[in-house]
């Protein structure tokens, strides 16, 4: 329990939308069949290309919140930030 | 059914390829230090690409030519779950890779691991072990390189191209390639990059028009939809089976979902997956992309039904030896059904499609050789300077090699492999993904259970029997051994492999079998760009002791 509440709530949610990123699109009883149809494509094919969509999306939300996370973990450990433009520029004119 | 070549076609392909060639060889001058005698600089590209770019270099990497002509080939010849699988793959594959890449990313940075491998000698100690995954990564690479080659064949017969003669027939594929290996080896990781742009550029036009169009000229996705269910439930003269599914039935759910989950697995331990994501500039770079790259897969679910418009279109799929050949769908569909000028663009795109993954491909492999078999076995002192060039003559060799694969040897024997690569690269799964997170397996134990799922993945290949062929490997398709049920055999000895690790792993920490050394540390793993160890490309280089990069 306290070990579980340890963990940053931008780990856990990122965690639990990537797996259902990658489990809802392997769950093949679900979608294997033709009805509906939506503009002409079996359910079987619009379903799963609607999929592209709905991953990216999940990926995306975890991307924001790990990065957030990350961003505070590293000022806290007083690191810099390497997207930052001038991190590589300063280090040329350094040398 | 082409006899003649058709000029139209031919004039544009040529231009667009001469287009691309100039790019190649002014790549090694972009955003360059001036110096390409490192792996660093000629292997990954400076390590300095940003999202933008990762995502034409990684798009341009992983969707290569070969898939464009397989893909609907497969959808063409047998339908969803040889072909379809390709979309739920390629969406899975990106919530796994946003996971652990990054990790592989900073330990890599901090200690200038080029490979995998480099990775995995380092992180268990055993150059064995190391060993094992470098020569997995070249077995699994060659016949894909050897792919690219069949896939602009495919293309080079379409225009007329090819004939009788032996010299004529081979002639267009021994240019390109000739023109591949020249600006791989001056220009490096750069020319892939650079070329990526125009050959994703050109493939999404001609994905988007073939989209809209043809539906349109060939009566709707109703009708299409129609012909390819009726195509598929079609009996198989050889087997009396139905010809392929249109929509997996009870049997083959299993077999469709290990497909997509093994395959996108595997994806990310191709060595030249790792290549283009080591060559970015942050850790950041590669999640980022994993958000942005399945714009790809959309791409690539859209082509995939290619295939049921060329059912649909009734094309002519005979090559010029008169047997069927699936692999002519997609060019001869474009052939028949668009105007010369914009089948010579499609065309372009597909030949150029198949350069740059090849040239990726070549350059890990070689790379593989070099961190792996040269430095770790041959010359031990190797300086930054010799590995380049080491480096620099095995891309040559492999891609001759995947050449006279492709124009001495039987075309299936090519598939065979790359089926067999998939099957093959899956088994170092263990020991870099696992190896990122935990140390707990052990070296020995790994390396046992890649040695027992390489040889078992291997038979039960090799026992799939084409049922209209009566040839071996006619598929990666097989039952789950005890069980009727069929299912991705990359997947089924990914699993005996896992198995194998864990009890050879309690076992030997039992009877205490000494652990390598590791030099990794644990905050290796999440560093990034600018951090204390973190090596930008200057200071490899000036350790190295070889040329300074700013002079």
């Amino acid at each position: 329990m306290s070990r579980l509440s340890a963990v940053k709530p931008a780990y856990w949610i990122s965690g639990v939308l990537l797996v259902v990123a990658v489990v809802l699109p392997l769950l093949v009883p679900t979608y294997a069949k033709v009805d509906p149809h939506l503009w002409g494509f079996p359910f079987f094919y619009w379903y799963q290309l609607m999929w592209v969509f709905l991953s990216a999306i999940l990926v995306s939300i975890s991307y924001k919140l790990l990065r957030t996370e990350e961003r505070r973990r590293r000022a806290a450990q007083g690191l810099g930030d390497p997207e930052a433009p001038e991190a590589g520029a300063a280090k040329d004119g350094d040398q | 059914m082409n006899t003649t070549v058709d000029w139209v076609q031919l004039t544009i392909v040529v231009v667009i390829f001469a287009g691309v060639t100039a790019m190649g060889f002014m790549a090694s001058r972009w955003r360059s230090a001036g110096h390409l005698d490192n792996l660093d600089e000629w292997g990954l590209g400076g390590r300095g690409f940003g999202t933008f770019i990762t995502w034409f270099l990684l798009g341009g990497d992983l969707y290569t030519a070969y898939t464009f002509i397989a893909v609907p080939a497969a959808m063409y010849a047998t339908g969803a779950i040889s072909g379809f699988f390709a979309v739920p793959y390629t969406i899975v594959a990106y919530p796994i890779v946003f996971v652990f890449m990054a990790r592989l990313w900073s330990v890599s940075h901090r200690h200038g691991y080029v490979t995998p491998a480099d990775f995995v000698g380092g992180r268990y100690g055993s150059k064995a072990l190391s060993l094992a995954v470098a020569v997995t990564g070249i077995l699994a690479t060659m016949p894909y390189i050897a792919l690219q080659l069949v896939g602009m064949q495919a293309v080079f017969e379409t225009m007329g191209l090819g004939g009788d003669d032996l010299l004529a027939k081979d002639l267009p594929l021994l240019i390109a390639f000739a023109v591949l290996a020249a600006y791989t080896y001056s220009s490096g990781l750069r020319a892939p990059a650079m070329i990526a742009f125009v050959k994703d550029i050109l493939i999404y036009v001609v994905i988007l028009v073939a989209i809209f169009y043809l539906p349109h000229v060939l009566g709707g996705w109703d009708s299409i939809f129609g012909a390819a269910q009726e195509k598929l439930a079609k009996p198989n003269p050889a087997t009396g089976k139905p010809t392929g599914a249109f929509i997996p039935g009870d049997a083959g759910y299993v077999s469709y979902w290990t497909l997509a989950l093994g395959s996108a697995m595997a994806l990310f331990m191709y060595p030249h997956s790792v290549t283009a994501v080591l060559s970015t500039k942050t850790r950041n770079v590669v999640r980022r992309n994993a958000t942005l790259l399945p714009a790809y897969s959309l791409l690539l679910g859209l082509l995939a039904l290619l295939g049921f418009m060329a059912i649909k279109a009734n094309v002519n799929v005979k090559g010029l030896d008169g047997l069927a050949n699936p692999q002519l769908a997609i060019p001869r569909l474009f052939d028949q059904e668009f105007p010369s000028w914009f089948a010579g663009i499609a065309f372009a795109a597909i030949a150029v499609g198949a350069l740059v993954p090849a040239a990726i491909m070549s350059i890990a492999a070689a790379n593989l050789f070099t961190r792996n078999i040269y430095r770790d076995f041959i010359k031990k002192d190797a300086t930054p300077a010799q590995e380049a060039k080491v480096s620099k003559l095995a891309s040559l060799v492999v891609k001759f090699g995947a050449l006279i694969f492709v124009l001495a040897m039987d075309k299936t024997i090519a598939l065979n492999l790359q089926l067999l690569g998939g099957i093959w690269i899956l088994q170092t799964f263990p020991a870099i993904v696992v190896g990122l997170y935990t140390r707990w397996f052990h070296r020995y134990a790994l390396l046992a259970g890649w040695a027992v799922a390489m040889l078992f993945g291997t038979i039960s290949a090799y026992n799939v029997v084409n049922p209209a062929t009566k040839k071996h490997f006619g598929g990666s398709i097989a039952n789950i051994p005890g069980t009727s049920t069929p299912a991705y055999i990359a997947l089924t000895a990914f699993v005996l492999n896992l198995v194998v690790v864990i009890a050879l792993t309690v076992l030997f920490r039992a009877i205490k079998v000494p652990d390598g050394k590791d030099s990794t540390h644990p905050t290796d793993f999440t560093a990034d760009r600018g951090d204390p160890g973190v090596k930008d490309l200057p200071e490899i280089v000036d350790d190295g002791g070889a040329a300074t990069a700013k002079s």
